[in-house]
């Protein structure tokens, strides 16, 4: 599959992408069926996956008729090209990584140039994380639940959110999120550091102080 | 916190220590700190510990948000499923 001058590629199935995406009862053999032109098949694979996919698709553009249309997107590129699945990684992985391509092509084509990565997605002096050196606070370690998480993490710069949610959430390697978003290898480290960094920041603030467009649609 | 020195051999900074961490973080426990320098300014500074053990800590939190909490509206599957009989109209697709 070519999705802006990338080749489509099947991630070799590590232990930890198995455990990340364990196969799902029936989607072995939905998948069969659907590479054979089963539609029955297809809805089924569309109500396995739905979910996840338009949960990814929604944490990258933060917005929800955009998210909307990219899932849709995913599932027809999945219709037109489930044949091409070998099934060397989980479905689930195979699938995710066409969706983040398809997006990060969608933002490309917004111009938003994912190629000087460096320059374009760094947040402006007020969005970026402070530096620690010295100050002490309140501990974050068993106070923080996934809702305030969802919000905090909507409310990071579109730059930080992406490294976060593809690194952080969804587990991709920072050799495989260099390759997608076109950077280097250490600039997703420190985008990935300072993403984590803003989160501490925010998650330390008291709760009405984190806001973001995406907060009603992130819970 | 540490204060500066610009010795060789003096206590590493707060500011140096943390110039280290998306290297560290990026290596896991695989690479976990051997330079004596590192840990032992984490030993002794209770700021850089504490930033160290949030941050850990929410990488380990990002992990429950990949359970998915959200539905597209119906309308997603109306098109995708409208598209799909556009593309190759099949019998099998109109079932659906």
């Amino acid at each position: 599959m070519e999705i802006q001058g990338q080749q489509m590629t099947e991630p070799k199935a590590g232990p930890g992408l198995f455990k990340r995406n364990p196969p799902i009862a029936g989607e072995a053999e939905a998948i069969e069926r659907a590479k054979a032109g089963d539609g029955e098949a297809f809805s089924k694979l569309y109500a396995l996956h739905k979910r996840r996919v338009y949960t990814l698709c929604l944490r990258m553009l933060g917005n929800v008729s955009e998210a909307e249309d990219m899932t849709q997107e995913a599932f027809l590129h999945l219709f037109r090209k489930i044949g091409s699945f070998r099934g060397e990684s989980a479905f689930s992985t195979w699938l995710h990584r066409l969706t983040v391509n398809l997006v990060l092509m969608h933002l490309r084509k917004k111009g938003l140039q994912l190629v000087s990565l460096e320059e374009t997605i760094n947040p402006s002096e007020e969005d970026a994380p402070k530096r620690d050196f010295g100050s002490r606070d309140v501990q974050l370690s068993g106070s923080v639940d996934r809702v305030a998480l969802e919000r905090a993490v909507a409310s990071l710069p579109p730059g930080y959110r992406m490294v976060f949610v593809l690194h952080d959430v969804e587990g991709f390697e920072h050799n495989e999120i260099a390759t997608m978003l076109e950077c280097s290898t250490g600039n997703s480290k420190s985008q990935l550091h300072k993403a984590r960094l803003k989160l501490r920041e925010l998650l330390r603030q008291p709760e009405p102080m984190i806001s973001g467009e995406m907060k009603e649609t992130a819970l | 916190m540490t204060s500066h020195n610009e010795k060789n051999d003096s206590p590493m900074t707060c500011a140096e220590f943390q110039e280290h961490l998306p290297e560290l973080f990026a290596a896991g426990s695989e690479g976990a700190m051997d330079d004596p320098k590192l840990l032992e300014h984490l030993k002794t500074c209770e700021n850089c510990s504490a930033l160290v053990r949030d941050l850990q800590y929410i990488a380990d939190q990002a992990r429950q948000l990949l359970e998915p909490t959200h539905d597209p509206s119906d309308n997603v599957w109306e098109k995708i499923k409208n598209s799909m009989a556009a593309e190759a109209p099949t019998p099998d697709l109109e079932k659906i």
